[in-house]
């Protein structure tokens, strides 16, 4: 049993430390086009990322980070203030 | 058409008159108020066809609250005055809400101005107050003109819009908006604007017709 246990912790282990993040920032100040489009160039910018997704409807960013990598909530924020914004809440899952 | 041959005739840098008859012709179809900044890395090019003439100017956001770059201004409503001037765009305080955005800009530029030859010192500033949420958008605009011997002037600006749907920024946006224009100096002359804009992304198109019988056509890109 143990030799069958070892690996599957360390395989489990090991996909938590690779897994990416999937990150929604509630941002107030997006109205429009531009806004958007700043937003998604200034993410899309940084070597953690993945992919950005922004919706004027529910006032949310989407950022999933590349596997193994991850972007801290100051960072986000300043990048977000940089663009122009201002974020309200932070949620991530993994 | 106009536009391009007195800039031949009046502009002494050739080069520029080069890439700005270049702007032009790419911008022959289209002309916009957008804001005058953007993301930090940002570029910005913006062209204005209305009563007062024409206006073109290219801008690097270099700071969350500062672009820097060339504004070119062939004014039409009175003398034929050509002014190119660099320019610093600054936002002077911004506040973001849950449904919308509201901004006072300063805008302003030192440069030449050029009428008949003559060529003089042109200083600008206007200030840009506007508020904008999906739905609605308000904004006013006083500006203020110093092309040394040729000319002083001042006009303001003021526009409400209201936007018939809400639409993502992956879709096209559209707007109805009325601008008004006070020119004090030109014998108290108010001209009003019906002007529809178009938003997709980061382009911005507005066509509107104005009640001096000129047709109003901006355009914004920003990339």
């Amino acid at each position: 049993m143990k030799r069958y246990l070892l690996p599957i912790i360390t395989s489990l282990s090991l996909s938590a430390i690779v897994s990416a993040d999937t990150i929604n920032a509630h941002v107030n100040g997006m109205v429009c086009g531009f806004c958007a489009t700043g937003i998604e160039k200034t993410f899309k910018a940084q070597p953690e990322v993945a992919s950005v997704k922004v919706d004027l409807q529910s006032k949310l960013v989407t950022v999933s980070t590349k596997d193994g990598k991850t972007l801290d909530d100051a960072k986000l924020k300043k990048l977000i203030a940089n663009a122009g914004y201002s974020v309200v809440s932070i949620d991530r899952t993994k | 058409m106009k536009t391009t041959k007195t800039l031949l005739l009046t502009s002494k840098f050739p080069r520029i008159e080069a890439a700005l008859i270049a702007a032009w012709v790419i911008a022959a179809a289209v002309s916009s108020e957008g804001k005058p900044l953007s993301y930090v890395g940002g570029l910005m090019l913006m062209q204005e066809n209305d009563e007062t003439g024409h206006t073109f100017s290219f801008d690097y956001t270099f700071t969350p609250t500062e672009a820097f770059g060339l504004y070119v201004k062939q004014d039409e409503n009175g003398k034929e005055i050509l002014m190119i001037t660099p320019e610093i765009n600054t936002l002077l305080k911004r506040w973001n809400f849950a449904d919308g955005q509201a901004n006072i800009f300063n805008m302003s530029g030192a440069g030449l101005a050029n009428y008949k030859g003559n060529n003089q010192p042109a200083l600008w500033t206007a200030f840009l107050a506007d508020y904008e949420s999906r739905r609605w958008f308000f904004s006013y605009e006083p500006r203020f003109v110093y092309d040394g011997n040729i000319e002083k002037s001042f006009w303001e600006r003021a526009r409400v819009g209201i936007a018939p749907y809400l639409a993502n920024y992956n879709e096209l946006n559209t707007w109805f908006m009325v601008q008004v224009d006070h020119h004090p100096a030109k014998h108290d002359h108010f001209v009003a604007t019906p002007l529809i804009r178009f938003f997709y992304k980061s382009y911005l198109l507005e066509v509107g017709y104005q009640s001096d019988r000129h047709l109003m056509l901006n355009w914004q890109v920003q990339f």
